[in-house]
């Protein structure tokens, strides 16, 4: 209790408290990312199931019933008779685990060589900024193409239907981990120079736990509003891999694949195809996006 | 200062080194070109007979450093599916991909500055912040997506642009240019705004907390109390001293516009590198997809070892 | 005088038929050369038909009619075929056609490294009679030598030679690679791999014009959502293909039509005869259910063909019960029907086959290769889903699959097979017919079907002259690979063609577009 009421009066959640726009994109977030995390709950059928499809209700508009079976959707189905609903649950269960993960990851990577980078310098740090840079050149499409096929030769063949989730976050993560490793190698390489680091090297204690104890925590908050936007770019990233071909397969579609399968029935006039899961993407991507950059601002001081 | 920029340039150099050798791992894993390059009568005896003549039948290794020996002569290969010099096929396409990044960097770098200097003026302002919410939908949808509706608005619905490609070009020399007519300059505005509009985004969101920050600064209070009026205080003090943070990004970006016009490209179908990449990787058409991924990490490399060397030249505390 | 302005009017609107126009046409790729002997796919064949000819040609029909030759006949029994070549024929550049091309052409198109060459396999001997007049010798009676030679087209041997181009280069290029010399109705005018290819009518032509055309712009547009905004907005005259979904809204849009047919090309799954265990799955090891016939057939049963055809196909595409449609040469009519859908009869195969419990295997898809390809083995997946088997669907784009079909990663696979000849005997060869590297057959046939009879009907059906005989073994044939069930053969895939109102072509089932048929008014 004590623990909650010294956070609610705190400077932070004050701020929160009294910013509309971070009270909306909250709860518009956390709505999504319950239904996601309860759609066997509240989903009509699971789309995942392929026996659970019947071919023949396919493009039923919203809230009208199908010619064939009789059926109707509320928010439609689409080219293989999917309520639309239930595979936007399903589907953004998927983007979510995969901005998720690979947030975590690039996060994990980023921050450890980016430490590492700052605080050592010399070869060290030369060594993984050079490989930031070569990180930079490849496009994440290529990476995700080549951890494919790699992974393709090394997975057994019981586990190849989860293979491209795990080949997205990879790839995302991977391309992702540069702009942590840079912007806390920054901050390490000012706050080495500060008198308290200094210090604790003067009285030989060890590089790690200076490095856990002393720096990490004063370079975490540029790390969050980091990690905060990179979910939001996550998600859309792996809708922009889907369009080119190597996103999540098509019988369990994320959010990015069912807008990539929407675009071809965007001049056919099945609009709902494309329209419900593009505006939960926005939804899902704005309000995050938008709590981001509250928290850029409420953990910068300056700006006051 | 000298052995510092010394070491700095070997590093570039090895880091180029690096990318053709991961590209070249890479490409085995991408797909086969002998089945984009023979017909459907072929046997294997053809497969074999052209995999041999490719030198695809040898490790990557090999093929890496054939690529590496050759490139060094200034011989990038041959393209497997268009069958001519890459060099050649590459300096046809830079143009388009040039000009889109260029109109790009300057549509993101004005409309963010106007953009950024106001809502940093009206913080509270209620315009002020709608623009920045709006400008939050524009990066919170894929770039595809975003070009696909514009297309469909401004070309089908409105009829007012075209939908694909670059329009007229007019040769100048070996430069083909969209400048000069009117289709290519029309053909030009969806493109660059599909492509500029995530650097527009990230330019307002750094010129607002830039000038927001520089408008706290001493100087400018002295400004105020001094009495000058307020928009000789926004434009002449606060303005000027947050353009060397923004020009340093918007340098940096240009990189990213170039290499990341892929999706842009793809969605309008403007025939520049990007177009051609994607092309390459549908073909596996590997003298190409070398040859791009070397150009795109010179230029990275490149403009990141000017900003370093140039840091290193203003701050000497960082030549530790 | 009201009389007379309709008569103005009428000659107004004979006037503005008459008036030539430019045209401008978007497909999904670019033809990657322009040497009609370097590259066999049909988008450089299609493309090189507008500028090269052959000694014959297809009609709008598909009837091989004359080209070059004006007429041809069997020799000594079968031994070869005799053309006799047209003359006043000029090639664009102005040099006259004689025999000698048509001999430096075979011996460039039959070379080492020409992708076509398979079209010589039969031949054993090319002889120059006189200027006019030139001799196929074929190792066996070839009674379809003629139609198979539709697409070899002719090149001038002084031009070749002059510029170096005597053989193609498909790996480095050469001069042929990039610039055209043909008899064809339109001359290569200017050439932008991967952007625009232009052509201007060839004033020349022995033929007589029936198009209209002062130029034809060709451009490469691989996003099908762009392809279908360029056509809408006016931004191109034609394109090729409509996505299906699309096709009724550009059809009803005023000022654009669609033009819908049947392509050569059937589309069926196939299985892995040769594979002792499946490969895929958690039931992967031995047995491969496939290797049963009941299983096969009761896959057939199993998928709901005219449901694909009614959502995903909309209605396009045609049922077939065999590997060519029929439309082609060689059908079968006697063995038209194909298994009806019929969920308990699966079933009931698969529990007599020891498999009522179902099991899953590995279904392996291209994705950017046939007409909506995914959707298409999505939907397979959930039907077969209904009779208790489970198909693990993997989908990629076809550089990928190839080598995976190859390489035999699969248990059950989708492919398209558009017959060369449109001759029921091509698939038989490439799809049926056991796999022997040698004699160049089977090597389309992944999954290793094989069986005797086939293999011993195959060449007597290559060199029977009598149509009946002939048509009486391609039945046993059909009825062998039916009854085994060695492909599940679902349905012929659609033609769907886009243009301009104004825009009057002939759509022909190769899916091969020619600007000698376009007239825009």
């Amino acid at each position: 209790m004590s623990v909650f009421h010294r956070f609610w009066d705190s400077d932070f959640a004050w701020d929160f408290r009294h910013s509309p726009v971070a009270v909306v994109s909250f709860l518009v977030a956390l709505l999504l990312v319950l239904s996601a995390l309860f759609a066997p709950l509240i989903a009509t059928i699971n789309p995942f199931e392929p026996g659970n499809l019947n071919l023949m209700n396919g493009f039923t508009a919203p809230g009208t019933q199908n010619a064939f079976t009789g059926e109707s959707f509320i928010l439609g189905t689409d080219d293989q008779g999917r309520d639309v609903y239930s595979t936007i649950l399903y589907g953004m269960r998927i983007s979510l685990f995969v901005g998720f993960a690979a947030v975590a990851l690039g996060m994990l990577i980023g921050v450890t060589l980016g430490l590492v980078a700052g605080y050592f310098g010399g070869w060290t740090d030369a060594i993984i900024m050079r490989i930031a840079d070569v990180q930079l050149t490849f496009p994440s499409i290529l990476v995700a193409m080549l951890i494919f096929g790699v992974a393709k030769g090394f997975t057994p063949v019981e586990y190849r239907d989860q293979l491209a989730i795990w080949v997205l976050i990879l790839s995302i993560g991977l391309s992702d981990w540069v702009q942590f490793a840079r912007v806390v190698r920054g901050a390490t390489l000012v706050e080495k120079q500060k008198e308290y680091v200094q210090a604790a090297r003067l009285i030989g204690r060890g590089a790690m736990p200076i490095l856990v104890r002393h720096i990490l925590p004063n370079v975490l908050s540029p790390v969050l509003v980091i990690a905060t936007i990179s979910l939001a770019l996550a998600i859309i990233a792996e809708a922009t891999l889907s369009f080119l071909g190597v996103g999540a397969p098509s019988t369990q579609p994320s959010l990015g694949t069912l807008i990539r399968i929407g675009q071809n029935y965007l001049f056919s006039g099945e609009w709902w195809i494309l329209f419900f899961p593009s505006a939960t993407l926005l939804a899902l991507a704005l309000s995050v996006n938008l709590l981001g950059d509250w928290l850029r601002d409420a953990l910068n001081p300056k700006l006051k | 200062m000298l052995s510092y920029i010394f070491r700095r340039i070997l590093q570039s150099i090895l880091v180029l080194l690096v990318v053709g050798l991961v590209a070249f791992a890479m490409f085995t894993f991408i797909g086969d070109p002998i089945d984009n390059m023979l017909g459907q009568e072929r046997t294997q005896d053809d497969i074999d007979r052209l995999r041999g003549e490719l030198g695809l039948d040898q490790p990557f290794v090999v093929q890496y450093v054939k690529f590496i020996l050759s490139a060094l002569q200034g011989n990038f290969g041959v393209s497997y599916e268009q069958g001519r010099p890459v060099a050649q096929i590459l300096a046809e396409r830079a143009p388009a991909t040039l000009e889109l990044a260029a109109v790009s960097a300057v549509f993101a770098l004005s409309l963010g500055v106007v953009l950024g200097v106001y809502t940093a003026i009206r913080r509270k302002g209620f315009v002020a912040n709608l623009v920045l919410t709006l400008s939050l939908i524009g990066v919170s949808l894929p770039t595809f997506l975003i070009g696909i509706l514009l297309i469909y608005l401004f070309s089908v619905q409105l009829d007012w642009l075209p939908s694909f490609g670059r329009g007229e070009t007019v040769a100048l020399g070996g430069w083909t240019t969209g400048f000069l007519t009117s289709s290519g300059l029309t053909a030009l505005i969806l493109p660059s705004i599909t492509l500029g509009l995530y650097q527009m985004t990230l330019i307002m969101r750094l010129v607002r907390s830039e000038m927001m920050e520089v408008m706290r600064q001493d100087y400018i209070r002295f400004a105020r109390a001094r009495g000058l009026p307020e928009r000789v205080i926004t434009f002449r003090h606060a303005l000027k001293n947050t353009m060397v943070p923004v020009i340093t990004v918007t340098g940096l970006q240009l990189g990213s516009l170039i290499a990341f016009a892929i999706i842009t490209e793809t969605v309008f179908q403007w025939p520049g590198m990007g177009l051609l990449f994607i092309n390459a990787i549908q073909f596996v058409d590997i003298p190409v997809m070398a040859a791009y991924l070397m150009l795109i990490s010179v230029m990275f490399v490149g403009i990141n070892l000017i900003v370093d060397l140039l840091y290193v030249a203003i701050d000497p505390r960082l030549r530790t | 005088m009201f009389k007379l302005t309709t008569c103005t009017a009428v000659a107004l609107v004979l006037a503005s038929a008459a008036v030539a126009e430019k045209f401008s046409w978007a497909g999904t790729t670019d033809p990657q050369t322009m040497d009609p002997h370097a590259v066999n796919s049909a988008p450089v064949l299609g493309f090189l038909n507008n500028v090269y000819e052959g000694l014959v040609r297809r009609g709008k029909d598909m009837a091989v009619e004359p080209a070059l030759a004006t007429s041809w006949e069997a020799i000594d029994g079968g031994a070869g075929w005799r053309f006799t070549l047209r003359q006043g024929v000029t090639f664009h550049d102005g040099a006259a056609f004689t025999a000698d091309d048509v001999l430096f052409s075979y011996e460039r198109g039959s070379s080492e490294v020409a992708d076509v060459r398979s079209w010589f396999a039969p031949v054993s001997e090319v002889k120059v009679v006189d200027d006019y007049t030139i001799d196929f010798m074929t190792t066996a009676p070839n009674p379809l030598f003629p139609d198979s030679i539709a697409n070899f087209m002719i090149m001038d041997r002084d031009w070749a030679e002059a510029n170096n181009t005597a053989r193609p280069d498909k790996e480095a290029g050469n001069f042929a690679t990039l610039n055209a010399n043909g008899t064809g109705a339109f001359t290569l005018a200017d050439r932008q791999p991967g952007l625009t290819t232009t052509l201007t009518p060839f004033a020349g032509w022995w033929d007589t014009a029936e198009h209209n055309i002062t130029e034809a712009t060709f451009t490469p547009i691989e996003n099908p959502a762009t392809a279908v905004a360029a056509l809408l907005s006016g931004d191109v005259d034609m394109i090729n293909p409509v996505p299906i979904q699309d096709a009724d809204r550009v059809d009803q849009r005023d000022g654009t039509k669609v033009i819908r047919g049947i392509e050569a090309r059937v589309i069926m799954l196939g299985f892995g005869h040769d594979h002792k265990e499946l490969k895929y799955t958690s039931d992967a090891g031995e047995p491969n259910p496939f290797q049963d016939a009941r299983v096969r057939e009761a896959v057939a049963k199993a998928v709901n063909v005219d449901a694909i055809l009614q959502t995903i196909m909309r209605g396009s595409a045609e049922s077939v019960s065999q590997l060519v449609s029929p439309a082609m040469r060689g059908y079968s009519g006697a063995k038209a029907d194909r298994p009806s859908f019929d969920v308990e009869g699966a079933k009931a195969l698969l529990a007599e086959a020891g498999y009522a419990d179902g099991f899953s295997f590995g279904l392996k898809c291209p994705n950017n290769r046939y007409l909506n390809d995914e959707a298409v083995c999505q939907a397979v997946t959930s039907m077969l889903a209904q009779v208790g088997i489970d198909a693990e669907l993997e989908a990629m784009p076809v550089q990928n699959y190839w080598p995976e079909l190859r390489e035999d990663n699969f248990d059950m696979y989708l492919l398209g097979w558009s017959p060369g000849t449109f001759d029921h005997e091509h698939p038989v060869r490439f799809l049926v017919s056991t796999p022997n590297e040698e004699k160049k057959l089977g090597s389309w046939n992944f999954g290793g079907f094989s069986n005797d009879k086939v293999d011993e009907l195959l060449p007597a059906i290559q060199s029977e002259i009598d149509e009946t005989k002939r048509q009486a073994m391609i039945d046993e044939v059909t009825g062998i690979y039916q009854s085994e069930h060695a492909y599940v053969p679902m349905y012929v895939q659609p033609l769907v063609w886009g243009t301009r109102d104004n825009v009057e072509l002939t759509q022909r089932p190769d899916n091969f577009f020619l600007l000698r048929w376009v007239t825009v008014n």
